[in-house]
């Protein structure tokens, strides 16, 4: 059932294809420059996302055979050397990075097109995509964490990438030392995992700590954990950066920010949590925390005024939802957690999306002076519209199908007050999209003058419309390929632990 | 083999600075050096336990506290970077001087 792969160096290919694009994409920036041909590095980047793409594809069919697919690095069996343990859920959320990284790399050539620096812009995002993949793809702790910080590295320096104005830094900044401060954690984590049963490997972690007596160790190895996963993830005590960080990037980076790096995080955080203790255990202060993450969230978004901060509100908010899959921690509700986590990729990536091109026409985000601009710019507000109605869980909508399931699975997992607390926060959530409809509806004032985005970027938003739309009335094959997903995690956690110690 | 306790308690002690000065610091190369601080408390958290397998120490975890400094060094020196250019936006290096991003 199990394959091991363990000759020589070795890496995921999809990993493999973005770190020597990463690394490839510096000397092709510099070749475009030299020779004068425009668009070659973002040429690059589109061959090296679709070039993930297609290797997710054949690496999906070789762990659809064989179950569990080991990976060593250096060539060391693991449990000894750091390794990589793919199965369904690894390839489903590195779907999900891949799939919206291209779309952004694709919204990117047009957006960009007049910034300086484009090279490193475009390595930074290849890298920040590895760190991603590398994340979920990882088979022990301290895989997952140097991973984790490439993700994280590359993301400051794009928060901060627009340095000649004071927000991006002042933001890049916060964001920084949060993270940086969530990774002392981590390593202390790390530690107490090491002192505590002597290995690293996921699968050794679970064989050895399920199940364990509560003690003063294990309360400590939680609250790091959580701590550690949760700053990245924005859980609401550890949000405070993404308010501000978010909405500062550049627009297609606020996408894969908000769409998918802080879902890496709610990865990691569920992986690490389920193989660590029985979800029993880590039911009510996850519980606790999605009460907390929604209500917060929700209401901090009804007083913003500007757009790309209300839509990173909204992304505390979704975060909020998403742990209540966690805390219902069955395969139903591990299974509408990757759900959401692909839906809210696509909604909220397109949402920033689309709200970029409103900003990059009318060069302003404050709401209220952004009324009318659905009489200037009609395509991209329809999209705009599509994703917030995702967003608010309307009915034809992909957002409805996850959001659905999320509840019900509180509901089936015995926690029937934290299914009210998310259809509640849920209505009131539409209270503030309904606001931003209002604006894109209502009628323009005098010499209030905007054009219609380019192209490329229509384009790329009304692809995502049509997914979100498609995946609202035929969301079968999405269940189908999630519930595989989260049965490779929870039902199939002694294939997993078997895979490495045999 | 080596006893444990003063090690944790230096380790406890370390993250307690470390937080303190990320807390109370105004200078933003003294909070850089709290992350440090936070950082290396982890670290020596993970020499101290892997000194309790009996008989040998275990080369495992000093590899991997080799990455993780160089990891933190990495993480640093982009914030050293981020502190240059805030420099140049603000004239000064005090955190407090930096609230235009709030709510």
């Amino acid at each position: 059932m199990v394959d091991i792969i363990s000759q020589g160096i070795n890496l995921p290919l999809p990993l493999l294809m973005l770190l020597l694009g990463g690394l490839t994409s510096l000397m092709v920036g510099l070749l475009s420059e030299r020779i004068g041909v425009a668009k070659l590095r973002e040429v690059w980047m589109i061959i090296v996302s679709a070039a993930t793409l297609t290797s997710i594809y054949y690496l999906n069919q070789s762990v659809q055979k064989a179950g569990v697919l080991v990976i060593s690095i250096w060539g060391q069996l693991p449990p000894l050397g750091g390794c990589f343990e793919i199965d369904t859920l690894s390839i489903f959320m590195s779907g999900s990075i891949a799939v919206l990284g291209f779309l952004v790399a694709l919204y990117s050539i047009s957006y960009m097109e007049k910034e300086s620096r484009l090279t490193e812009f475009y390595t930074l995002m290849t890298f920040m995509m590895a760190g991603m993949t590398g994340v979920v793809m990882a088979g022990d702790m301290f895989t997952l964490f140097v991973f984790w910080e490439l993700m994280g590295l590359s993301s400051y320096v794009l928060v901060a990438f627009l340095k000649s104005k004071w927000g991006p830094i002042e933001a890049g900044f916060k964001y920084l030392v949060m993270s940086a401060t969530a990774g002392a954690f981590l390593i202390l984590s790390m530690a107490i995992i090491y002192g505590m049963t002597g290995t690293l490997n996921f699968a050794a972690i679970a064989d050895n700590l399920r199940g364990a007596a509560v003690s003063p160790w294990i309360i400590a190895l939680f609250s790091t954990l959580v701590v550690g996963f949760g700053v990245k993830s924005a859980i609401v005590p550890l949000h405070t950066w993404l308010p501000d960080a978010h909405p500062e990037a550049p627009s297609p980076i606020s996408a894969l920010l908000s769409g998918i790096v802080i879902e890496t995080g709610l990865y990691a955080l569920a992986r690490v949590l389920f193989l660590t203790f029985d979800p029993g255990m880590f039911k009510l202060p996850i519980a606790f925390l999605a009460v907390l993450t929604m209500t917060l969230a929700n209401v901090m978004a009804l007083l913003q005024t500007d757009i790309k901060r209300l839509l990173a509100y909204s992304s505390i908010a979704q975060v909020g939802y998403m742990l209540i899959g966690l805390a219902a921690g069955t395969t139903y509700g591990f299974m509408a957690l990757f759900l959401h986590i692909f839906n809210h990729s696509m909604m909220k990536g397109m949402a920033f999306l689309a709200s970029g091109s409103i900003v990059h026409e009318t060069g302003t985000r404050d709401i209220s002076s952004l009324r009318g601009i659905g009489k200037m710019m009609p395509v991209t507000s329809l999209s705009l519209f599509i994703a917030l109605l995702g967003l608010g869980g309307v009915p034809g909508t992909n957002g409805f199908i996850s959001k659905y399931h999320l509840f019900s699975a509180a509901f089936g997992s015995g926690l029937g007050w934290l299914g009210i607390m998310g259809v509640l926060n849920s209505a009131l959530s539409m209270a503030y999209y309904i606001r931003i409809m209002q604006v894109l509806l209502g009628s323009p004032k005098e010499g209030f003058k905007a054009n219609e985005a380019p192209i490329l970027m229509l384009t790329v938003t009304m692809a995502m419309a049509a997914i979100i739309v498609i995946l609202g009335i035929w969301p079968a094959p999405l269940i189908n390929f999630a519930t595989s997903a989260s049965q490779s995690l929870v039902e199939g956690l002694s294939t997993y632990i078997g895979a490495v110690l045999g | 083999m080596v006893p444990l306790e003063p090690f944790l308690v230096s380790v406890g002690l370390m993250f307690v600075i470390g937080l303190y000065s990320l807390m109370v610091k105004r200078d933003m190369v003294r909070i850089l050096i709290g992350v440090e601080i936070l950082f290396n408390s982890a670290n020596l958290c993970f020499i101290a336990l892997s000194t309790q397998v009996p008989g040998f120490v275990d080369p495992y975890a000093h590899s991997i506290v080799m990455m993780a400094i160089v990891l933190d060094g990495t993480v640093i020196a982009v914030g050293l970077a981020m502190v240059m250019n805030v420099y140049k936006h603000y004239k000064t290096i005090d955190i407090r001087k930096l609230r235009r991003l709030k709510w």
